[in-house]
């Protein structure tokens, strides 16, 4: 009897869970558009209902374009009532073709609008281009003359009076439209005022109350993008590369894209849903125009709708424009308007003109592009000294083994649990004797405990995030009952910043390195499972309007502690979970939270270049999906992509089965062990890229369209993606695959990296899989510099010499860039590396420098190895100028494995330094 | 260095003969890398004509010139044993003084030293110091001492396969002798019975006959007071001697005396089981609930664990949502708002505590289970009683009086109860009318205490039987663990290994199991328990013990590499084989034979 009752519970609860089995994210947790007031207020409003006018429209002094916006009589009502205060316009004009607009109230009130600061650059600021008068004209059949500034060659810009927009054109009258701004009039400004008798301004979600003290001051506009095909970016979403549209004709009606930091439990893998981290930078592309992008600097929440086309049709006011265009509305909480537009025109120039204003992507170091382990938790020293030791058994490289939470004494960042981590400092000299770092995690929220020092000062010196009342912010996180640290007060990110000296964070040492997680910030018992928007920061900011921005404030004080702690000169390594605009120049994101499925594996890849796309390019997603199991084909197909993505981790779930790469039988650890050291060997290139990033702005990982923007056929794959110019990445997404189809776009000649045949381009083809590898092809016309021998981390390969595979194109030529130096301090900016850049033409390769600050590096390496493919003719050796040295030319393997075929040209043993200029002439 | 790749190889004086020919021929700087015995394969190198080596894959041929010239030829390596120019190449370092070493071709020149004499590392850029007198002189005395236990160990495991035969045998003697035991006793209960059934027949009869005569009495008093006072009812007396009679009337097997004796142990624990049925059922419902997954082992609360969250206080809240991450229960969580950092098994001990509450083990503490109650339960239930849901709790008194028939220094027990009983059935003539009632009392005494030694000699007979049964290894080297417990004291838990039954995991008064023993594993190496207590979001527990020789049987190193699947260490003279001693002495030996070269070349 007993027993029947039992299987009848069991029964019950299986029939539950198979009802909610799809469903483990907690939507009903979160606010969707309707609940959210500004977001329905905006989503509801008609196009063209905005009244507003540009007058006083002026140059100013510093070369700004001025103007106030006011609103337009209107006839039907009485002016009286309920009259707006004027908005104050600006608009500035930046080097390589970029618009700022900012539009703002009158701050004489009690209440300040938040700027963000701390995000755009104080360079950017020099590249202003001094605007020194604008021509006046009649924009169709206006009844009001528009203002037109110069932008860049080629374009400019029309701030047009009635109706009131803004757009970039291409020069002239007739000039195609690129950008626009309120083009179907849904500008909308909310100024603080003070609330009416018997006004409500209290939010409530579910047992939350936001007590709103300021109530509405909401944002919202619409933006165009003419000559797009598709419109990228905004992360983070666990969805495609091209935004999908969210609301219009024939559209599946959805939510907004969100932009609201959360930490949210199991998310899906296709969704619009807001995740960790926030970049309002949106990317267009299309046959016609090319690229174009647009930027809200905005800290507070934000919702974005992609607009189907013809969703306005019922507006029945003639189109601005009858180019093809993609219509977006932006909406926001608080804020002001800080809106940069850039012109392109190709994808590569919209991320530099991103760059400049964000900032371009901090250079790792060396170890940092390598492979990273990290489990919750590696439990103890054993634990530690067994993982690391089980690497070099197995042979196979990695640079950082990973601690999370569980080391600390009791959730107490900056401690440890002495019982589990007896000799932290002993712990961490004996992985670096052998080249390895350590990483440790940090997070924001200070366990309220009068014992711990950094509880006992933070709430001492009044550094913690107070909550409504002025009381500081008890809210609960791992440690249980925290409070938050202020991150936004640049005094406190200094007391912060000193944390990490090693004298301060006892157990400590130069070869350990730090780990932001729960940043957003994460906040279980609050609304959302984050801090209140009434909560206050220093200056009276509300956390409503700072939201998107706390993790960025903790990651950077951080990564400026590590950089205090090396005197400066040692480059800091910081793996945050949220992010902003801005973030790149701190250090690494990941994708937070995923799930041991192939759905997310296969939704990393739109979301990591999505990440590259919007500046961040050091990010990558957790090796095998961080909650669940994944079953070993899974992993290792995970292991194989991954190794080719920026930022190269394994991390898992304290409930999930342990997944070192050697857990699971011989056959796939040679497997993982195959991914990880096809990493490795292609580090050198890595290391090319991330300084290209560097310097550029330009993603280590790149959707196709970014290397091919002419062909159509790439505009939204984001299944296969490019590593640099070179190399095409096609991932295995699904179980048991026998082929893949591998689009290869159109333009050059492709070589299987795998056998070294050539694939036309502009094809797709039905590609054969093993287990053994992912489809890999390097595009004609570009060299790709290797190390091939292997060693237990990158510090043991600094000397070890080269190989560069020179991919031949059509007309016989190729070239490619190295990057090299010392892979850790700061001495590359005083000219202490080497650049060079290798061509082939003609038979000859050569070698030329491209430092620009001399030569202040050293390097005794050499290239051991050079293969050619697509060489039409068989030379049997090589010379070498000036040593006139004759190297053999052979036929050898693509990569060195057992069994492989010795079936491409190589030129054996050249031995030419890399630092030296030279050339090799096939004879 | 112990964590490296380490081959040991053992060099017989043969290949030293063929070596010193060979290594005459070419300067060992050519052959940097490779092992002695190997060096013949790249004699035709020096042959005259300057001849080629095959690849030993076969791929391809090399010539003295691409002998370790820091460029892979031969993608398995055979032309770079000293260099790392192939990613699969090893290299072999003498290590004269110590064990020759190979290591993986990574290693050589990479800044750090792996072989002890340094070899790995010849490029000039890093300076390693010879250590291998050191590190030898250190790997032979531990070799030596491990020789040293495995002698002792060998020799104490000999004795102890001796000894469990012995045992085994008595073992076996004494279980046929219960059995016999058994039969007879069984006889004897069944002759007593009979007796005592024709006793209370005749009993019946007597009382019938006496209530008749009552009846008769009465009537006739009756029809007296009638003819006073009217009619009345006198039936209860009557009805209370029935109840009587029924109690007397010990069912045919006699078994049913048992069973109610029993009945009223399990009736009086009833509640107590009831409790933690419904507890079990409790954590069901919360465990069950949230796995939404089994293939991935996701654990989220489904919709309807959700709770209605927002009623939650902000404290509560917060626990709720982070036990997500945790998968640590919240209710529990109240318990150990201080300690968050054993989060997850702190959870699951507040659970054993409510489930184990009334576990008799965590109160008294039996090392040798064997005089464990609820072992006995077990089996008096499977001989008395069906009902496989219940569990029981013994009377400990019951136990006391098992040692009756247990002890086997006292065996005249049994003659007693037979001469007793026989006593008893001379004395006694059933048929005899009037019956004595004392005499009855006696047989029916007599009765109830032989049944009750038949009960305990059939669970004896079973424990012994299913001990007879177990796989004590090919010369039941591990009979000796048989009823025996190990500890090991970790931090604050309390690792318990019983072989053969079961290994739990103590933390103060909150046991969890880690499992019931399943087996033996890879030839006898492994022992293996499974079906422990379930992981909230997880596995059932699991421990897998890992068997070494040792002295004294020890559990050490008690881990959990991935949550929930446990892992140990036990010492056990059982695995000091004497062919494993064979091999460690000839390792010696080759390390011994190495010495002397040693000191030459110093």
């Amino acid at each position: 009897m007993k027993k029947s009752i039992h299987y009848l519970i069991y029964l019950t609860l299986f029939l539950s869970y198979l009802t909610t089995t799809t469903h483990s994210w907690k939507k009903e947790e979160f606010r969707n558009c309707n609940q959210t007031p500004f977001c329905k207020r905006a989503r509801s409003r008609h196009p063209h209902s905005c009244n507003l006018i540009p007058s006083d429209v002026t140059i100013t002094n510093n070369g700004d374009l001025v103007a106030k916006l006011k609103t337009k009589p209107n006839p039907d009502q009485d002016s009286s009532d309920d009259h707006n205060p004027d908005l104050e316009f600006s608009l500035s004009v930046y080097k390589d073709g970029i618009l700022r607009v900012k539009i703002h109230e009158n701050q004489e009130k009690d209440k300040k609008r938040f700027e963000v600061p701390d995000v755009v650059l104080d360079e950017f600021e020099s590249q202003k281009l001094w605007l020194q008068r604008f021509k006046k004209e009649v924009i169709g059949d206006d009844l009001l003359e528009s203002f037109v500034v110069y932008l860049s060659d080629g374009y400019e810009v029309v701030l047009r009076s009635d109706p009131f927009e803004v757009f970039v054109r291409e020069q002239g009258s007739g000039g195609a439209r690129i950008l626009s701004f309120n083009s179907h009039g849904l500008f909308d400004f909310e100024q603080l005022r003070v609330k009416k008798e018997g006004e409500d301004w209290e939010e409530r979600f579910r047992s939350h109350t936001d007590s709103r003290p300021y109530g509405p001051q909401s944002i919202s506009f619409d933006v165009s993008f003419y000559g797009a095909d598709f419109v990228y970016g905004i992360p983070e979403h666990a969805t495609s590369l091209a935004l999908k549209p969210t609301s219009g004709p024939g559209v599946e009606e959805s939510e907004p894209y969100r932009l609201f930091n959360l930490d949210v439990f199991e998310y899906l893998a296709e969704s619009p849903f807001g995740l960790y981290g926030s970049i309002p930078f949106m990317l267009s592309h299309g046959k016609s125009h090319g690229t174009s992008g647009f930027f809200w600097l905005n800290a507070a929440e934000m919702q974005i709708d992609v607009l189907g086309s013809g969703w306005d049709a019922e507006s029945k006011i003639a189109l601005p424009s009858d180019q093809k265009r993609i219509d977006t509305l932006w909406m926001s909480e608080a804020g002001i308007v800080d809106a940069f537009f850039f012109v392109g025109p190709k994808p590569k120039d919209v991320v530099k003109q991103y760059a400049s204003v964000t900032g371009t992507s901090a250079m790792p170091q060396l170890f940092a592009t390598g492979y990273h382990q990290c489990r919750w938790n590696y439990k103890d020293e054993e634990d530690v000294k067994n993982v690391d030791s089980k690497f070099d058994e197995h042979d196979i490289p990695y640079d950082v083994l990973w601690l999370d939470i569980e080391h600390t004494d009791g959730k107490r960042y900056f401690t440890w649990d002495r019982t589990l981590f007896p000799n932290p400092e002993q712990m961490q000299n004996d992985l670096a004797s052998r080249g390895r770092r350590m990483v440790t995690i940090v997070d924001p929220h200070i366990k309220r405990d009068e014992g711990y020092h950094i509880h006992k000062e933070a709430s001492k010196n009044g550094y913690y995030v107070k909550d409504a009342s002025g009381k500081d912010y008890d809210g609960w996180c791992w440690p249980g009952s925290s409070s938050y640290i202020d991150m936004v007060n640049p005094d406190i990110r200094s007391w912060w910043a000193d944390k990490f000296a090693l004298s301060e964070y006892v157990g400590s040492t130069p070869s350990l390195y730090i780990w932001n997680d729960m940043n957003e910030p994460s906040v279980f018992n609050g609304p959302e499972v984050t801090m209140p928007r009434d909560a206050l920061h220093y200056g009276n900011v509300e956390h409503r309007e700072l939201h998107n921005a706390y993790g960025y404030y903790f990651h950077m004080a951080t990564s400026d502690g590590l950089l205090k702690r090396g005197g400066g000169n040692d480059r800091p390594f910081v793996l945050s979970r949220a992010f902003f605009p801005g973030t790149q120049r701190y250090g690494t994101v990941w994708t937070g939270d995923n799930t041991a499925e192939w759905e997310q594996l296969r939704v990393s890849i739109p979301m990591i270049l999505t990440l590259g796309l919007t500046g961040i390019t050091f990010s990558g997603a957790d090796v095998g999906g961080f909650f669940g199991n994944p079953d070993t084909e899974l992993l290792v197909r995970w292991y194989q992509v991954a190794a080719y993505l920026p930022f190269f981790r394994g991390h898992a779930h304290h409930d999930t089965k342990r997944r070192e790469p050697w857990l699971f039988g011989e056959r796939n650890t040679q497997l993982m062990r195959d991914a990880i050291r096809v990493r490795y060997t292609l580090l050198p290139y890595f290391y090319t890229l991330f300084r290209e990033a560097n310097v550029t702005g330009v993603p280590v990982a790149r959707p196709l369209w970014m290397e091919f923007p002419e062909d159509e056929a790439t505009y939204s794959n984001d299944e296969a993606f490019m590593v640099g110019n070179g190399l095409l990445v096609q991932g295995v997404y699904t179980q048991r695959a026998k082929d893949v189809t591998v689009y290869l776009p159109n333009g050059p000649t492709w070589f299987d990296l795998r056998s070294g045949a050539a694939f036309k381009g502009g094809k797709t083809y039905k590609i054969e899989v093993t287990d053994a590898d992912i489809p890999v092809f390097q595009r004609a016309g570009t060299i790709i510099p290797r190390k091939d021998r292997f060693r237990r981390s990158t510090v043991q390969m600094e000397n070890d010499p080269y190989t560069l595979v020179i991919a031949v194109d059509s007309s016989g030529a190729a070239e490619g860039e190295l990057y090299i130096d010392d892979g850790k301090s700061y001495d590359f900016k005083q000219g202490a590396y080497l650049h060079r850049r290798f061509t082939f033409s003609d038979g000859k390769l050569t070698s030329v420098n491209l430092a620009t600050l001399g030569t202040k590096f050293l390097s005794d390496c050499t290239i051991e190895r050079i293969i050619l493919l697509g060489h039409s003719s068989k030379p049997k050796s090589a010379r070498i100028e000036p040593s006139n040295n004759v190297a053999e030319v052979e036929l050898g393997p693509l990569q060195i494995r057992s069994g492989v075929q010795s079936s491409v040209l190589t030129i054996r043993k050249p031995n030419v330094r890399v630092s030296d200029d030279w050339t090799i002439k096939l004879l | 260095m112990n964590n490296l790749f380490i081959f040991i190889t053992s060099i017989s004086l043969f290949f030293f003969i063929i070596n010193r020919s060979v290594v005459a021929s070419f300067s060992s700087n050519d052959l940097i890398g490779v092992a002695p015995q190997d060096e013949v394969y790249y004699k035709e190198l020096w042959s005259s004509g300057g001849g080629s080596v095959k690849c030993r894959d076969g791929s391809k041929s090399f010539t003295k010139a691409q002998l370790n010239d820091d460029f892979c030829d031969c993608f398995d390596g055979t032309d770079e044993p000293g260099t790392s120019a192939c990613p699969t190449g090893k290299f072999y370092c003498r290590n004269a003084g110590h064990s020759p070493l190979i290591v993986f071709s990574s290693r050589i020149n990479d800044g750090i030293c792996d072989c002890c004499d340094g070899s790995d590392e010849y490029d000039g850029k890093t300076n390693c110091t010879n250590t291998c007198w050191e590190a030898g002189k250190v790997a032979r005395d531990a070799l030596k001492q491990k020789i040293a236990t495995y002698q002792q160990g060998v020799t104490i495991r000999k004795h102890e396969t001796d000894e469990a035969k012995i045992s085994a045998a008595k073992d076996e003697a004494e279980l046929s002798k219960l059995k016999s035991e058994e039969k007879v006793l069984k006889g004897i209960v069944e002759k007593l019975k009979e007796h005592k059934e024709q006793i209370e027949k005749v009993l019946e009869k007597e009382r019938i006959q006496k209530e008749k005569e009552e009846k008769q009495k009465k009537e006739a008093e009756e029809s007296k007071l009638k003819e006073q006072k009217g009619e009345d009812k006198v039936d209860e007396p009557v009805k209370s001697d029935d109840d009587k009679a029924d109690i007397l009337d010990n069912s045919p097997a006699g078994q049913e005396h048992a069973e109610s004796a029993l009945e009223v142990v399990h009736n009086a624990h009833a509640s107590l089981d009831n409790g933690e049925e419904h507890s079990v059922m409790e954590e069901d419902t919360s465990e069950v609930a949230p796995v939404s997954d089994p293939d991935t082992g996701l654990g989220s609360k489904g919709e309807d664990a959700t709770k209605d969250i927002d009623s939650l206080s902000r404290e509560d809240l917060g626990r709720e949502i982070g036990s997500r991450w945790t998968g640590k229960k919240t209710e529990q969580q109240n318990h150990d708002v201080d300690d968050v950092k054993n989060d997850d098994r702190t959870s699951v001990d507040v659970q054993d505590e409510e489930s184990n509450g009334y576990d008799t083990e965590t109160e008294e503490d039996h090392q040798n289970y064997e005089d464990d109650t609820e072992d006995h339960m077990d089996d008096v239930a499977d001989e008395a009683n069906d009902d496989s849901s219940s569990s029981y709790n013994y009377e400990p008194d019951e136990e006391v009086d098992m040692s009756d028939i247990e002890s086997e220094s006292n065996p005249s027990w049994f003659e007693k109860i037979k001469k007793t009983v026989r006593d008893v059935l001379q004395a006694i003539n059933p048929l005899q009318t009037p019956v004595d009632t004392s005499e009855a009392e006696t047989v029916r005494k007599e009765y109830d205490e032989a049944n009750g030694k038949l009960l305990k000699l059939r669970s004896k007979i079973s424990r012994l039987t299913k001990k007879l049964k177990s796989d004590f290894g090919p010369e039941k080297e591990f009979y000796s663990l048989y009823g025996q417990c190990f500890e090991s004291k970790q931090n604050k838990y309390v690792y318990k290994v019983c072989p053969f039954k079961q290994a739990t995991q103590e933390e103060g008064y909150s046991t969890t199991r880690l499992g019931n023993w399943k087996n033996f594993e890879e030839s006898y190496s492994v022992m293996l328990f499974e079906n422990g207590d379930n992981c909230w979001n997880g596995p059932d527990r699991s421990l897998k013990v890992r068997l070494r020789c040792g002295l004294k049987v020890e559990v050490a190193d008690v881990n959990e590499p991935s949550r929930c699947e446990y892992a140990a260490t036990l010492t056990t003279p059982a695995l000091c084989l004497e062919g494993k001693l064979k091999e460690l002495k000839d390792e010696l030996e080759v390390l011994d034979k190495q010495q002397p070269q040693i000191h030459d070349e110093l």
